[in-house]
């Protein structure tokens, strides 16, 4: 069982909750949520190795993090 | 080591650019003064496709970076992939610099553009414009023939 912690200064929790949903038929993916950070716990993983899955996780959630800042800073401009 | 756990700083072969490596791994911290966060990420945006990305506080202005390899690599290649995304981190930086010097410039030519486009006659405008013309008069002539304004001179002298 895998923990990742997400700081929030640096990722978006509601990022890290997008990716757990993508990834919930790859592997059992529960959130721990604590003052400045979000801990994803990774069980059981069925849809290939867990470092992958893990990894791609994480990946997932980076670019979420980045594509919703970018799409807030952009509707802050208008 | 869980993500998200602070490693060590020396964990495996020597980089020649100064990064920390890992067997499969590459870390290195950046400094959010030089780098704002929004240049990290237009970093980690573009390599995302290449590689794995993640990112963990390992100071309060300093954000630790960890680019691991899709496939085994070698410590040359991934000092080669650390050594691609700095690179990228500080086009990022400085574009986003330009970007914020220029910001009010670009702000004036987008309203000028805008105000020349509402200023601009409508093509309704400028039917009316011709509509209002007066098309009847003709100082030079131009709507008579040219047999009618040559008479006899005109005509063909055999």
């Amino acid at each position: 069982m895998g923990r990742i912690t997400f700081e929030r200064s640096l990722y978006s929790p509601e990022a890290v909750e997008a990716a757990a949903a993508a990834y919930a038929e790859y592997a059992e993916i529960t959130l721990e949520r604590s003052g400045d950070a979000v801990v994803a716990v990774v069980g059981a993983v069925t849809g290939g190795d867990r470092r992958t899955v893990e990894s791609s996780f994480c990946n997932f959630a980076l670019q979420e993090t980045v594509v919703r800042m970018r799409r807030a800073a952009a509707s802050e401009e208008e | 080591m869980a993500l998200g756990e602070h490693e060590s700083r020396s964990e495996g072969p020597e980089s020649r650019l100064g990064f920390s490596l890992g067997p499969d791994h590459a870390s290195f911290d950046v400094d959010e003064t030089v780098y704002p966060l929004d240049a990290i990420y237009g970093g980690c945006y573009l390599f995302v496709d290449r590689c794995y990305v993640f990112l963990t506080r390992s100071g309060p202005r300093l954000v630790n970076v960890r680019l691991t390899s899709r496939e085994p690599a070698t410590a040359a290649e991934l000092d080669a992939l650390a050594g691609e995304f700095v690179n990228e981190l500080l086009s990022q930086a400085t574009r986003l610099r330009l970007s914020q010097a220029t910001a009010r410039i670009r702000e004036y030519y987008t309203a000028a553009a805008l105000r020349a486009a509402a200023s601009a006659p409508s093509v309704d405008d400028l039917l009316a414009e011709l509509d209002a013309e007066e098309l009847g008069d003709d100082p030079l002539e131009i709507a008579v023939p040219w047999e009618e304004k040559a008479g006899d001179k005109g005509t063909d002298p055999k």
